[in-house]
């Protein structure tokens, strides 16, 4: 009898510490890969009341574009995954992300036109953002306004250019196309002799944001061909350094949501996309990242100050010029083969 | 008759490799398996068996990278090979106290990021480093020499981040060589120079081809370096690989320059290490 009381006792006290382990365990994790950049905003203003919507607990996994589309295409593990319009169109054409049923996004038709299925039946875009030129206004009596000033003969030594590997990098031929007169996917020979003739005014070819920033704040370069996420960086390190108002228009540059064909929480991944297109979250996001987030939540409102840096507003996101990545992608592998012809050599 | 072996006896003459099993199985898992992996996805090809590898060698711009990634790596290993047969020189003659803090001293960038590294060689090199500014203020050059962002500023970097391997493959060696050796061949007439490339040179062969091996394999893999200070014109097989693998995806091509850089490796070790052996081995018999 006191044999069986002991278990009786043995096993409550068991019982109560594999509970609280047990329901530790029933909380689920969803997984969501980003930039680590971003981190710091998606804490406070997306993940916690995410969490503490649908008791769940979000888990971040970060690195660059690339290596995170290939781990979550490869390995699986990730519900959400945010990248430029690049990747995930290659994320799409590997055959790597599920389509999106976008009746089920109750804030979709808040979103601009271009936001909403900018690569067919797939995730919407979360953030404008704009590819242009930035400058040194102090060192050049004539400003820069057109893409075709890059040609410039002043400019010798003077242009920080992405790489061809880059977001921004076959951009630069698609303007190379328009300067001399016609279409880079069409005739391509005119372009890439375009882009020889650029190429004594590059001084380095770049990889990332912060390598374009160390160019130009180090006098290496003083004119840059930027994405705006980079463009807070780059002023602080030298204030002389503004956005070149280009007759053609900048690039549009969008980031997407998407769900991985092998996400384990797909209606959870669909719930995070809608709450994350809200007009609350794209309001925080305009607000606390600055540059690079412009909201694609056409009912956000802003102050002149607080969209000082952003693509804001139907008139500025319709003066871009949309970038084609199917198109791009189509074209990559022979575009890449004349880019190294003319600066790998 | 020998009696058979008990099994305890037979478990104790096990042991030694018992005790590296497990080492063994985890550099198997960790180290072999993903190599051979690579090394048959490079072959992997529907095309046919060799596809990957006619493919890469049949682009005259991948023939350019590879050419120029060796000449780089030669390069920086020659110019290792140089300062750092100096500084080794200097610490091995110096005195126990003095020859402690060089070495120290020698080996302190090691501990310093290679990102780092690359970042400080282009504020030296740079339009308005240090090197341009202090050419500009002794009147040498009145505008900035173009110095970043060309192939001898990759070498100079390779250089800077690998000299201090060769500066520790060399002191052992160094320091080895027997002082009535050079108070011989002084005696007999030879001149500091004379004894320098008749008793100082050859002997510190091994230590020379160890410290090769280390900088010259080392500056074929560095990836930082090349694209810092290079950028695409100076493009090199680990960017080149990193370009295929993390951007255009291009998993057959990355695979093969995987296997070229790594075979290339494999063979300096092996033939580099074979001489050195050889070298020793001549020594020991005379």
């Amino acid at each position: 009898m006191l044999h069986s009381t002991s278990l009786l006792r043995a096993s409550a006290v068991a019982a109560l510490l594999v509970v609280p382990a047990v329901s530790a365990q029933a909380q689920e994790t969803f997984v969501v890969s980003n930039w680590g950049y971003s981190n710091d905003f998606y804490e406070p203003f997306i993940f916690e009341p995410f969490e503490k919507e649908h008791n769940v607990k979000v888990v971040t996994e970060t690195g660059g574009a690339p290596e995170r589309l290939n781990k979550a295409r490869i390995r699986g593990g990730v519900d959400v995954i945010l990248l430029t319009d690049k990747f995930s169109q290659i994320g799409i054409n590997q055959g790597a992300f599920e389509t999106i049923d976008d009746t089920k996004l109750s804030n979709f038709d808040e979103l601009y036109d271009a936001a909403k299925n900018p690569q067919g039946d797939y995730g919407p875009a979360y953030t404008f953002g704009r590819y242009g030129i930035v400058y040194d206004k102090t060192r050049t009596d004539t400003p820069i306004t057109s893409w075709c000033d890059l040609w410039r003969e002043d400019f010798a030594g003077a242009i920080a250019m992405p790489a061809f590997n880059t977001t921004g990098g076959p951009l630069t031929v698609m303007m190379a196309g328009k300067c001399a007169g016609s279409d880079a996917f069409e005739d391509p020979d005119t372009a890439f002799a375009k882009m020889a003739e650029l190429k004594p005014n590059i001084v380095k070819t770049f990889s990332s944001g912060s390598e374009l920033t160390n160019l130009l704040s180090t006098g290496e370069a003083f004119i840059g061909l930027a994405q705006d996420y980079a463009f807070p960086a780059i002023q602080a390190a030298n204030p002389n350094i503004g956005w070149a108002e280009l007759s053609e228009g900048d690039f549009r540059m969008m980031n997407t949501y998407n769900i991985p064909k092998n996400a384990k929480h797909k209606e959870l991944a669909l719930a995070f996309i809608d709450f994350s297109i809200s007009m609350q979250a794209q309001k925080d996001a305009a607000i606390e990242l600055v540059s690079g987030s412009g909201p694609v939540n056409k009912t956000v409102e802003l102050t002149p100050e607080q969209a000082s840096q952003l693509v804001y507003g139907e008139k500025a996101v319709l003066s871009m010029q949309p970038t084609p990545y199917d198109k791009l992608l189509e074209v990559n592998d022979d575009w890449e083969s004349r880019w190294n012809e003319v600066f790998g050599r | 008759m020998n009696a058979r072996p008990s099994l305890v006896e037979r478990i104790n003459a096990l042991g030694p490799w018992l005790l590296v099993l497990p080492a063994t199985a985890v550099l198997a898992f960790i180290l072999i398996i993903p190599v051979a992996g690579t090394l048959a996805e490079s072959f992997s090809n529907p095309a046919g068996f060799f596809a990957n590898y006619r493919d890469f060698f049949a682009d005259s711009y991948n023939r350019t990278v590879m050419i120029r990634s060796f000449r780089i790596a030669f390069l920086s290993t020659l110019t290792s090979l140089i300062l750092g047969f100096g500084g080794a020189y200097m610490i091995a003659n110096a005195s126990q106290g003095v020859k402690r803090v060089l070495l120290i001293l020698s080996v302190f960038p090691l501990l310093t990021s290679v990102v780092v590294r690359s970042f400080s060689f282009m504020a030296i090199l740079g339009r308005n480093g240090v090197v341009n500014t202090a050419l500009m203020k002794l009147g040498i050059i009145s505008e900035p020499m173009e110095m970043l962002f060309t192939q001898g500023a990759v070498i100079a970097g390779l250089a800077y981040l690998f000299t201090p391997l060769m500066i520790l493959s060399l002191v052992g060696v160094l320091e080895n060589i027997e002082d009535d050796l050079y108070l011989a061949a002084g005696s007999l007439g030879a001149s500091p120079v004379a004894v320098f490339f008749q008793v100082t040179l050859p002997l510190a062969v091994p230590g020379m081809i160890v410290g090769s091996i280390l900088v010259f394999t080392g500056s074929l893999a560095t990836f930082v370096t090349p694209t810092l200070l290079g950028g695409e014109p100076q493009m090199t097989l680990a960017t080149l690989l990193y370009q295929k693998a993390m951007i255009s995806f291009d998993w057959g091509a990355a695979n093969t320059i995987a296997a070229i850089m790594m075979g290339t490796a494999i063979f300096c070790v092996v033939v580099l290490g074979t001489i050195a052996s050889r070298i020793s081995a001549r020594r020991a018999v005379h």
